[in-house]
């Protein structure tokens, strides 16, 4: 069950190559990279270690950098929440990227004050989500045009985030009053009713939601024991038969 | 086996023709003084004066003291000067080493040598860096602003990052590993230079330095991935030079902090601080004197990692880790606001010394933050999110059922807040651990002692019970009286 941090599914063959070769710090594939992004936008896939491999080329030649992709990137790393996906990006960005607008907007000659700007926002987000203060989450995407001009280019954000969320629900849940699973969900009414039967398989009773059980959220205690291997003991073994005393 | 620029010859040599770069060397060897480098000094002047017509013993001994020169440390506050005329000297060596004709037929100073010198490079190669951004941040110093600005490829990562995986191809350390791995003899794919010492060390001790620059970098799982083809244990050959051994768990556990897989981290930590404790005594030597400062570092990180992840540590550890964080260890496991500035102030003094990769902006000092500040932040983040896991924990683990309203009126939190806070604590306590394979590997782990679930405003608590553990008692009970 255990996937490798650095396997996509979907990824193909020739982006494969890339990455495990030293090509991957050739400026010229930038280009690849780049598409390849796009592609996950539309597609609705995802692969986080191609897309560090393409902020690191930007990391290394600031010159090649595209505002648009970065940001994709960082949302689209949203919508794995919470892993650590979206941090591990924000590492590789430039360092004065999350220093308060004030400072940089100060200076007429920063050129991606934009940049820095809509990357302080993303990292909003994700500290919302991290913190599972998901209402707040909603109503913060809704408060500002600029976060609508951001997540345009990622195909289905919003539902892609609600299934995380269900997800994480699901985990620590068994019931869930409707009204607070409706602020969580940003969703309401009939819209909220067909995602919660149909995506999530839950089950509505009146104001209440039921999760059904499963392996998380049955919160069943359990007797942790030793667990004694053999080799722990072949220093002492050795040494009986080294010192026949 | 292509080149880093796609085809390419390497990059740090590409520039100017030997000629050329021996010529610009020995200028800066006429200006320079040069303290405890001697021997290199003497012996890099021959080999530029006398050319093809030296003799070959005259040769030898010329790159043999170039090879030991290289390992040398460089002092701290030695010029700009020193530093440019140093990465030209390491540029003409490893060219040498590199693109001669044919491998060089060199035997290694020392065992130890080969990592050196990689240690070395990359120290250079890191304090340059951090240098260059303070001399831009501070913007007072027109003089060297001038020089850095005009020599934006001196100690380039593109000519850094290129030494070491030139080193990697060359000596085919990679497949050499793999064909170990899989009880093969290395000899049969090492090649014409991975099967002479000096390029098998070199080759390999580079994979170790890419983890290392990945790392100071801010790319962390570029940094595992790295080591793929090493296995991480006793026998391996890092093993043998106790600074390498050190310098690896710290980058690889450094790494697990940051990709938040605490209890991979702790793993990391813990093996290379027991080894260091148990063989200490016996071989006391000025390697051990030179580890201590990691030595206390990697107890910091442990801390921070306990923290997110509490855990059972081995009594060894636990042990040090009380006489030298007690305090700090108390106020991390507590949580709340009060700990950040613990946190912080652990995590300042026990990173690496994060670099950027590029020339600073000279134009705009205030661009230039420092990278430490900026992978800081982005770790207090993570620290923040968690802060009130232990206060939650406290609560919960005394009870079976609780009625979450009423926990947040004890806690005097809104009721919403505190069902974010469960559910964080929750994800929180799952995490990917290693389990086999390649060190990004790993299965994702329940750790918590603790569960819970939530059946609308009622909490249902459960505690994992964990049995007596005896079996190291036992043993170090039998190690002392058999």
């Amino acid at each position: 069950m255990g996937v490798p941090f650095d396997y996509a599914p979907e990824r193909p063959e020739h982006i494969d190559a890339i990455l495990n070769g030293l090509n991957r710090y050739n400026p010229e594939t930038t280009n690849i990279f780049q598409e390849y992004v796009t592609a996950q936008c539309d597609e609705r896939t995802y692969d986080c270690y191609a897309n560090l491999a393409l902020l690191k080329l930007y990391q290394f030649n600031p010159h090649l950098t595209k505002d648009e992709t970065i940001t994709n990137i960082l949302v689209k790393s949203l919508t794995v929440f919470p892993s650590p996906d979206f941090s591990l990006a924000l590492h590789l960005l430039p360092p004065h990227i999350l220093t308060p607008a004030s400072a940089s907007s100060a200076l007429p000659a920063a050129g991606d004050a934009p940049l820095s700007e809509a990357v302080q926002k993303l990292n909003v987000l994700n500290n919302l989500l991290a913190q599972a203060s998901y209402a707040a989450f909603w109503s913060t995407l809704d408060s500002d045009d600029l976060y609508a001009d951001l997540i345009a280019d990622v195909a289905g954000f919003e539902e892609l985030i609600r299934i995380r969320i269900a997800l994480t629900i699901s985990q620590s849940v068994r019931e869930i009053e409707r009204s607070v699973l409706e602020s969580w969900l940003g969703m309401q009414g009939e819209a909220f009713n067909k995602f919660v039967n149909g995506v999530c398989g839950w089950g509505i009773e009146g104001t209440v939601v039921k999760v059904p059980m499963n392996k998380e959220n049955e919160a069943k205690g359990t007797i942790v024991r030793e667990n004694v291997k053999m080799e722990q003991f072949s220093r002492v073994i050795r040494r009986a038969y080294e010192q026949p005393a | 086996m292509s080149n880093l620029n796609g085809g390419a010859p390497p990059r740090a040599v590409d520039d100017d023709s030997d000629i050329e770069e021996e010529a610009l060397a020995a200028d800066y060897r006429e200006q320079v003084q040069y303290e405890g480098m001697d021997d290199m000094e003497g012996g890099s002047s021959m080999s530029m004066e006398g050319g093809s017509s030296m003799s070959m013993a005259q040769q030898t001994d010329d790159i043999q003291s170039r090879l030991l020169g290289a390992a040398q440390p460089l002092d701290f506050s030695a010029p700009l000067e020193t530093k440019f005329a140093s990465y030209d000297n390491y540029c003409s060596l490893f060219h040498f080493i590199l693109n001669s004709d044919g491998p060089v037929d060199l035997e290694p100073p020392s065992y130890f040598w080969a990592w050196d010198v990689i240690d070395e490079f990359i120290y250079q190669f890191n304090s340059f860096c951090s240098y260059r951004n303070r001399v831009a941040r501070q913007g007072n110093n027109e003089e060297e602003i001038t020089i850095l600005r005009e020599a934006p490829n001196t100690w380039g990562c593109y000519s850094v990052l290129n030494v070491l995986y030139s080193l990697i191809q060359r000596s085919q350390i990679n497949e050499q590993l793999a064909a170990m791995k899989r009880n093969e003899e290395p000899m049969a794919v090492a090649g014409d230079y991975g099967s002479k010492p000096l390029y098998r060390m070199l080759g390999y001790f580079s994979i170790i330095g890419l983890l290392r620059v990945h790392c100071l970098l801010g790319d962390f799982s570029l940094a595992l991935k790295t080591l793929d083809d090493i296995e991480l244990n006793k026998k391996a050959m890092f093993a043998r030079v106790l600074a390498a051994h050190f310098a690896t768990y710290y980058y690889v556990g450094f790494s697990y902090m940051m990709m938040r897989r605490y209890a991979d981290a702790i793993r990391m930590f813990s093996h290379i601080l027991i080894y260091v404790s148990r063989t200490k005594n016996s071989q006391k030597n000025a390697q051990y004197d030179s580890i201590t400062k990691k030595n206390d570092q990697m107890y910091a990180l442990i801390a921070i990692c306990v923290a997110f992840h509490p855990t059972r540590l081995d009594d060894v550890i636990h042990t040090a880790l009380r006489e030298k964080y007690g305090d700090q260890l108390l106020k991390l496991q507590r949580g709340g606001p009060e700990s950040l500035p613990i946190f912080e102030e652990l995590f300042r003094s026990a990173c690496p010394k994060f670099i950027s990769p590029t020339p600073p902006d000279f134009d705009n000092p205030e661009l230039n933050v420092d990278p430490l500040e900026h992978h800081l932040a982005i770790f207090m983040d993570e620290v923040k999110t968690n802060m009130w896991s232990p206060t939650v924990k406290s609560y919960l683990r005394l009870y079976t059922t609780m009625d979450l309203k009423k926990l947040a009126g004890f806690l005097e939190v809104e009721p919403e807040k505190l069902r974010g806070w469960l559910l964080v604590n929750k994800q929180r306590s799952r995490q990917i651990r290693w389990s086999d394979n390649g060190l990004l590997d790993g299965e994702i782990v329940g750790s918590g002692d603790l569960d819970y679930a939530m059946q609308g405003d009622l909490i249902h608590i459960s505690e994992a019970k964990v049995g007596r553990k005896l079996v190291d008692w036992y043993l170090r009970n039998l190690a002392r009286t058999y």
